[in-house]
Parts: structure tokens; C-alpha cells; sequence
């Protein structure tokens, strides 16, 4: 069976996902519910730093955090690793705390890797890789950024995922 | 060689040392406790290590206050001034040494008279049993952050100090409460963090400079013991947090035999 892909249509362009199911079960499966249930329709790439990643999936145009559901297991420790153009699942600082967010690796961020079981070791669980539209993620990269309330890094000019859909 | 009854402090050379007393058998290093009213369980695991440890002396490496708004804030009563004397009465005589992080760098000559504790300067080398290790916050090396380099040079200026210090304590309270809540509302945000690591071939020069083959620092948040450069091995120490949800916080040993890592709970004792 082939790998289930995610198109991310964004007003810089489309970005096509696969994802990892085999590595990443849980990681892959929620977000194909968030895909589906329509949670990323409208939400921004609100935190962008060059050289590190792109993050997004959380938020709408007015910075307020759209609502999620439960808490998923850190799947950090499948051995796969943060590369440049992979998609890993963003949380707090928690290890278990990964909801709807998710970043693109811009680079290769080995520090972001699963080394131990411990509050600082656990890592980023990596889920997918960026299939086709690298030259997306690599503009959005680029944007310019500022501060926003209590947030930094945030695009200047909103960078909106106006859907994403499974590809058929 | 007549023995050193008292630690000595030499800031004529290239690089501040600090000459143990030859009574010292056991030196413990911690920093990045980022204490303040916000952390009660975490002051407590700190003044339990300080009366409970076997240690002849405390290095405090940075950061051990969340903000410090200046020394007059602890003048009156309220967290800054019942810390300094709880740091005082725990560490019972014991010898209190204090480096400055980037959230505590105005702690002042005030106010460590009141925790009875000594000014560090960063970085400094550390002589003790014929070794030395070569002692830092951490933050002055991220040279990678150009922003927060240039923020750094500007906020260690006296000129700037002083006209902050000269603003009303009342100001310097908001300023840091604004800083407090900016802190907490990062911690509930979704990461990952992104942040500059220790620049190596800039402290492997200085550690040379020192002729120190240990590097010992904090800042970064992430403890870890390894190979540092051709020759040498660093110890980064673990910040500590025992007020959320994932209790962490370490502080690291030195002796004869070298350098060990010991994790702390708040109930852990020695």
C-alpha cells in the first residue's frame, strides 16, 4: 500500500507531504484526522526562523489557537530522524504533549533528535517529508518576521494554509 | 608551599582564577534555577541541596533568579529579600560563590552581602587539587545569537546599568513582571526551541588560555557530559524545575576524583 500523502495548499505555493506511518503510526494517523476534520484550513505558518524550521498548524490569522484534541505519544524514538525538508510534530516542552502543530525542518537539526527518555532527551517526533514543493518551504522560510504579543518569529504577512486534503 | 587556609580570587591574569583552600574537599555547581515567586517548590529543592549537601563550597554558575530588577528590591520585604537570607542561613557559613546569568546579571555587592555569597566573574578558572576547569554561564559564548550578543554588550555596560538602577524600583518591578509573564507564556507555547549552543573553537581558546581541559557551563537547558574539542570534555548542568510538570534539575561534583553528576529531587538528601 503506498504511503498516504497530504497536499498543504498555502498562499505560497502547495506543498506535498508523505507520511510515515510505518515509523510514525500515531503521529501520521492524527494528523490525517486533523487534515480531515478540516483543522488546518485557515490556520498560518505562525512561527518561522531561518536556518532552523517552519511551524504551523495552530493558529488562525488572529493568533488565537483553534481548538485540538487529546495529547499523543512522542514518537521521537522511531529512529527517524530531523532532516532537512522532514516533518516532525511540534509540543510544548512536555514529551507528550504534541496536539495539531507541526514544523518543517529547514535544515538538518540534529539537536532536535530523540537521544533519551528524559524531559530534555525526548526529542521531536518526525512523521513525513516534504515530497514536492521544497521551493515552498523554502520561501516561506525567507518571509519576513517580526513580534507579535508575547510572539516572536511570526510572518509579517500571514503565510495561510488554505487547505489541506488527503491526495487520492 | 604554605597551605591556603582561605579561596583566593587572582584577577591579574588573562583569565580570573579561583585558588581553592586546600580544606576543600568537595566543590558542588549548579545554576539556571531561575528562581522567583512563581517557583516555591523549586526554591525549597534549592535550600534543601544547600543544607543538606556534604559540599565545602557552592558555585551558583548563572540564572539563578528568574529577574532581578536590582539590589534595592530586596530591601523591603518579599521574595528577593527573604532568598537572600534563606540562601545565607541554608548554606550555613559555607562558601557561597555567585556568577551572574542573563536574568540576573544586576544582582549586586548588596545583595550578595546579604546571602553572605562572593562575586564570581565569568568566566573564571577554578584550581583545586591540581586540576582546574574553566567556569561559565554560557550565555557570552552562544556567539551564534548575534542578536542576544548585541543585546548582552549593551545590558553589561555600567553606563546602562546605572541609568536602569536610577529608574523607581516600582518601574523596574513592572519591567520584570512583564518579563515573567512573557517567560511563562513561552513555556506554554509549542516549541521546538531553537537556540545557539556554545561557540566550541571560542571557548576551547579560552579554555587553552586557562590551561583548563574541562569546560564547565549552564544557559543552554541541556546537561550533558562530552567530548569538548581536541582535547578537552564539557559538563553542561541541567536547569531546575520542580514547580512543573516534568522535576528536573542536577548539580555537579567536583572532587580529587574529578567531576560527577548528580541529579536532585526535593527529597533527595547529601
Amino acid at each position: 500500500m503506498a504511503a498516504t500523502q497530504v497536499e498543504l495548499q498555502t498562499t505560497a505555493g502547495v506543498i506535498r507531504i508523505e507520511l510515515d506511518a510505518e515509523k510514525a503510526p500515531l503521529s501520521a494517523a492524527n494528523f490525517i484526522a486533523y487534515v480531515k476534520s478540516g483543522h488546518y484550513d485557515g490556520t498560518i505558518f505562525h512561527r518561522v526562523i531561518k536556518g532552523f524550521m517552519v511551524q504551523g498548524g495552530g493558529m488562525d490569522s488572529a493568533m488565537a489557537q483553534k481548538p485540538t484534541q487529546a495529547a499523543i505519544q512522542n514518537e521521537a524514538n522511531n529512529g527517524v530522524k530531523n532532516m532537512k525538508y522532514t516533518l516532525a510534530m511540534a509540543r510544548t516542552n512536555a514529551p507528550h504533549s504534541a496536539t495539531a502543530q507541526f514544523f518543517i525542518n529547514t535544515t538538518d537539526n540534529d539537536f532536535l533528535n530523540f537521544r533519551s527518555e528524559s524531559a530534555q532527551g525526548w526529542g521531536y517526533a518526525v512523521f513525513g517529508k516534504v515530497v514536492s514543493g521544497t521551493d515552498v518551504v523554502d520561501k516561506i522560510e525567507g518571509v519576513r518576521t517580526g513580534t507579535r504579543g508575547f510572539h516572536s518569529d511570526v510572518p509579517l504577512e500571514d503565510v495561510v494554509i488554505t487547505r489541506a486534503v488527503i491526495v487520492e | 608551599m604554605t597551605a591556603l587556609l582561605t579561596p583566593r580570587l587572582d584577577q591579574n591574569g588573562p583569565i580570573a582564577t579561583l585558588q581553592a583552600p586546600d580544606r576543600w574537599q568537595r566543590i558542588e555547581l549548579l545554576s539556571d534555577l531561575h528562581l522567583s515567586e512563581a517557583t516555591p517548590r523549586t526554591v525549597e529543592a534549592f535550600l534543601h541541596q544547600l543544607r543538606t549537601s556534604q559540599a565545602d563550597a557552592f558555585l551558583l554558575l548563572g540564572d539563578v533568579f528568574e529577574v532581578w530588577v536590582g539590589d534595592d528590591a530586596a530591601r523591603h520585604t518579599g521574595f528577593e529579600q527573604t532568598m537572600l537570607a534563606a540562601m545565607a542561613a541554608a548554606a550555613g557559613g559555607r562558601w557561597l560563590g555567585f556568577m551572574a546569568g542573563n536574568r540576573d546579571f544586576l544582582v549586586g555587592p548588596e545583595a550578595l552581602t546579604r546571602a553572605q555569597a562572593h562575586a564570581l566573574p565569568d568566566p573564571l578558572c577554578l584550581a583545586a587539587w591540581g586540576q582546574r576547569w574553566l567556569l561559565t554561564h554560557g550565555d557570552a559564548f552562544c556567539l551564534d545569537d548575534t542578536e542576544y550578543q548585541a543585546f548582552r554588550q549593551q545590558v553589561r555596560a555600567p553606563a546602562w546599568q546605572s541609568n536602569i538602577l536610577a529608574q523607581p524600583l516600582a518601574q523596574r518591578i513592572e519591567t520584570g513582571r512583564r518579563m515573567r509573564d512573557a517567560s511563562e507564556a513561552r513555556k506554554a507555547a509549542q516549541v521546538p526551541e531553537h537556540y545557539a549552543d556554545v561557540d566550541q573553537a571560542a571557548s576551547v581558546a579560552l579554555m587553552t588560555t586557562a590551561q583548563a581541559t574541562v569546560l564547565i557551563h549552564g544557559h543552554t537547558h541541556r546537561p550533558t557530559s562530552e567530548p569538548w574539542g581536541p582535547a578537552g570534555q564539557r559538563h553542561v548542568l541541567s536547569d531546575w524545575d520542580f514547580d512543573g510538570a516534568q522535576a528536573r534539575g542536577d548539580v555537579l561534583e567536583l572532587s580529587g576524583a574529578g567531576v560527577h553528576r548528580r541529579p536532585v529531587s526535593p527529597r533527595s538528601s547529601g
